[in-house]
């Protein structure tokens, strides 16, 4: 019989305290305690994170499949590239126009989103992701992207000082530096997203992908609404583009996640975390790039276990071993991981939602699911739900 | 009988081997004198001086697992690994042990900062054989500033032979200033006033290989009348740019596709050449056709193609030199280890763990013992000859003077009857310091 802890009791902002100073620990315990090579994978993650919760935007909540993120990835990390390398911009200051250029071209390509649905929109988006190393490496623009050749040596040549981080250098210092704004960015995104949730232009986007003839007969403007998020949703994936080039210390259109590659990538890291939870991208990406950067440093290691199990290929096991891995976990939680923990965790604590129109703590007139959409694994909103 | 043949082969040629890895090769390079590195800049100048004891854990990245290209490039990865087994078998290094821990990138340079930190953080004194030309820029600076050797970096890009700025890093193919020099010089040579056209991989690697060969054209006054690309990944078969290629006809065709691209360039050239009569003389990347089993795979389509020995390493495939010492006992090792079946792509590793082998025992017998610093000022210093180098080559570098270590270039065209391949003309010598 699971606990029942009524939403706003003092049992509840306990969790939710609990909660948050779980997250905080771990934020701090990265960069304080761990090698610099774990805290550049978890910078990694924490783009990735940004990305999909981009993308869950436009795809959980808004039921528009899209494909096409990686070429806003790609328009970040080059708007970043091109101020850098050739208008000798600060890095920083470039991710401000990233998420200006992002959001203008990420409001122009919703323009099919406006007239297709579901497989066909994929499709055109498909195009978007085709389309943009293609674009960066014709010739006619090649003064600007230096084609395929891509653009190097972007990172900080002096790490900025800040106050409160102290003095850094060398591999440490560095990685630090990305990391703490790799935070700044997946916080801020986190924001943006849980902001436009529970905003009437959240509540409009569901209704769309939920019904999307109620949703105008309510007045919900369709095309202002899907304009809007996409928009917002570009701008968000370019700035993690951005930052992820800096880090990288180069761009190259052949980069995995600038191609259509990179698209499928933030496509199963959102479903596997789970789609339409805020948290969803954000653990999806964790594992992700956990389970990727474990495999890659097995290598050609074909001692131990994994020799055992893998001895037979003539090459790497890490490309099958992550395809294994999401393989296994959407047969355990076709829901994510967030709604696997969620399920499970309802087997142990329960929040109550209260009545609609209520604030206080008076006890629901019916037990059912939690209209909030801000708790991590604990409850389950119909918002929540793909 | 034929397992304790394999074995009698592998002591032989282990021996062989040990002899000329230990003895054979070196000049001097452990001298006080010559190009010594500034630790100054170091994060950590002590630890570039610190002496490394026990054990030397080498790191690498490259493409053991995704698509075509990591395909063609694993065979290096236990190439190496069979290199640093037989040096800790046959004791090379005395009173160390050779760790070697190879990181899988599948060739995307975005992974590969991921491998080279972790490894790093591992504990790894020396990287070496990192393959490709993206995939090292982008653990370039990281290595030099923290002063970690980053050596025989397997991609001919020029960028890797900028030692005041990056003296940390050292490359071993042969530049593709130098390959594609050549492949200039030959043409105009041998087939003068001839059309060229060009077909390469749309990357970074096509396009700077195809930049240096546009340089050497211009100056030995080539006309390029066609050009065509494929992208990278892209596994169909070039049908159109073929086709494109064969409207323009060019009598000589310089071609730097990658990976299973080689193969499916060859087999369309050959469906066009028999629709259009068309019988262009064909120059491909050695990092494609430098390898007979590579072009072997194209069977009949391979014939006549034109290529250069890849950072000039003899041709295995030729049983005159393959039953030759020391390249026998390098054959006996690799069958010996089950490698029989890559000695011809095994190769490029092989001879990148023996160079860095051949540093780590100068570095050994420098004044300063072995360190993170003595290794770097020995690979600068190295005057070295390979077991699969060809004869009247040498590896040699000299500080900023001499920043590459091969800058010869054997043309060879390959014979698909024999399956193996025929020198053409001289050893064409870029060498700016020749070795004493």
């Amino acid at each position: 019989m699971p606990v029942k802890v009524h939403w706003g009791s003092p049992g509840h902002w306990a969790i939710r305290l609990v909660w948050l100073a779980a997250t905080i620990a771990v934020v701090v315990y990265i960069p304080t305690r761990t090698q610099p090579g774990t805290i550049n994978d978890m910078t990694t993650a924490l783009e990735l994170a940004a990305v999909a919760m981009a993308l869950n935007l436009v795809m959980g909540y808004g039921g528009l499949i899209s494909l096409g993120h990686s070429a806003y990835f790609g328009l970040g990390a080059y708007t970043m590239a091109v101020l850098v390398d050739h208008y000798g911009w600060t890095q920083g200051w470039t991710l401000y126009i990233a998420a200006v250029f992002g959001f203008v071209v990420g409001c122009l390509t919703s323009l099919p989103a406006l007239r297709l649905k579901g497989v066909y929109l994929a499709l055109t988006s498909i195009a978007l992701a085709v389309l943009f190393p293609q674009l960066v490496k014709w010739q006619k623009l090649e003064w600007l992207t230096d084609g395929a050749r891509g653009i190097d040596d972007l990172q900080y040549d002096e790490i900025p000082v800040w106050p409160i981080l102290g003095e850094l250098d060398g591999r440490r210092g560095r990685a630090v530096w990305m990391y703490w704004l790799a935070v700044i960015v997946a916080v801020l995104s986190y924001l943006v997203c849980r902001g436009i949730v529970k905003s009437r232009v959240g509540r409009s986007l569901v209704a769309i992908r939920d019904n999307e003839t109620a949703a105008a007969v309510m007045g919900v403007n369709r095309a202002r609404t899907q304009t809007i998020v996409y928009g917002l949703s570009a701008a968000m994936t370019a700035v993690a583009g951005a930052l992820f080039g800096i880090g990288l210390n180069g761009v190259n259109p052949d980069l995995r996640y600038f191609t259509l590659i990179g698209s499928i990538t933030f496509v199963v890291i959102m479903v596997i975390g789970g789609g339409a939870t805020l948290w969803g991208p954000i653990v999806g990406a964790f594992l992700y790039v956990l389970v990727e950067s474990r495999t890659r440093k097995w290598g050609a290691d074909s001692s131990g276990v994994v020799g055992a199990l893998f001895g037979w290929l003539n090459s790497s096991p890490a490309t099958l071993i992550l395809a294994v891995v999401f393989i296994v976990l959407m047969f355990v939680a076709p829901f994510g991981i967030v709604g696997l923990l969620k399920r499970l965790a309802a087997k142990v604590i329960v929040i109550v939602p209260n009545p609609a129109g209520t604030r206080s703590n008076v006890p629901p007139v019916e037990e059912g699911l939690d209209p909030s959409i801000d708790e991590p694994f604990l409850s389950a909103s119909p918002e929540e739900t793909p | 009988m034929t397992s304790r043949s394999t074995r009698v082969l592998a002591v032989a040629g282990a021996s062989v081997l040990a002899f000329s890895v230990a003895g054979l090769g070196h000049a001097g390079a452990g001298s006080e004198e010559g190009w010594t590195v500034d630790t100054e800049d170091c994060s950590d100048p002590d630890r570039a001086n610190a002496p490394i004891e026990g054990t030397i854990r080498i790191g690498s990245s490259m493409p053991l697992s995704g698509g075509a290209a990591a395909a063609a490039f694993e065979p290096a990865a236990r190439g190496l690994e069979a290199y640093i087994a037989y040096a800790n078998d046959n004791d090379l290094v005395p009173g160390y042990e050779l760790e070697l821990t190879i990181g899988d990138d599948q060739y995307d340079p975005a992974l590969t900062p991921g491998v080279v930190n972790g490894l790093i953080d591992d504990g790894v004194d020396v990287f070496a054989g990192i393959i490709g030309t993206q995939n090292n820029l982008a653990v370039r600076d990281t290595l030099n500033e923290e002063c970690i050797p980053q050596l025989n970096v397997l991609a001919g890009d020029p960028r890797f032979g900028e030692v005041e700025e990056y003296p940390w890093t050292t490359g071993l193919l042969t530049s593709y200033e130098y390959e594609y020099g050549a492949y200039a010089q030959d043409i105009a040579a041998n087939f003068p006033d001839s059309t060229v056209g060009l077909f390469y991989v749309n990357s970074e690697f096509g396009n700077i290989s195809i930049d240096n060969f546009k340089a050497a054209a211009e100056e030995a006054g080539l006309e390029i009348v066609a050009e065509e690309t494929v992208e990278l990944g892209d596994e169909a078969p070039p049908q159109a740019q073929v086709s494109s290629l064969a409207e323009e006809a060019p009598e000589v065709l310089v071609t730097v596709p990658l990976g299973a691209g080689c193969i499916s360039f060859l087999n369309e050239l050959a469906n066009a050449k028999a629709a259009n009569e068309w019988e262009p003389v064909v120059y491909m990347t050695n990092t494609c056709a430098g390898s007979a089993l590579i072009l072997g795979a194209a069977g009949e389509n391979a014939d006549g193609v034109y290529t250069s020995a890849a950072m000039g390493l003899v041709d295995v495939s030729n049983p005159e030199v393959a039953a030759t010492e020391p390249v026998a006992g390098y054959i006996a090792e690799m069958e010996a280890q089950g490698l029989g079946d890559i000695i011809t792509t095994g190769g490029a590793g092989w001879n990148a763990g023996e160079v860095t082998v051949a540093v780590l025992l100068d570095a050994l017998e420098s004044p300063d013992g072995l360190t993170q610093a003595s290794i770097i000022n020995a690979a600068r210093n190295l005057d070295f000859r390979p077991t699969l180098l060809r004869e009247g080559m040498n590896y040699s570098m000299n500080g900023e003077e001499d920043a590459f270590y091969s800058q010869d270039v054997q043309v060879g065209q390959y014979n698909v009857a024999d399956g193996f391949y025929t020198d053409i003309g001289e050893i064409i010598s870029f060498e700016s310091t020749p070795a004493e």
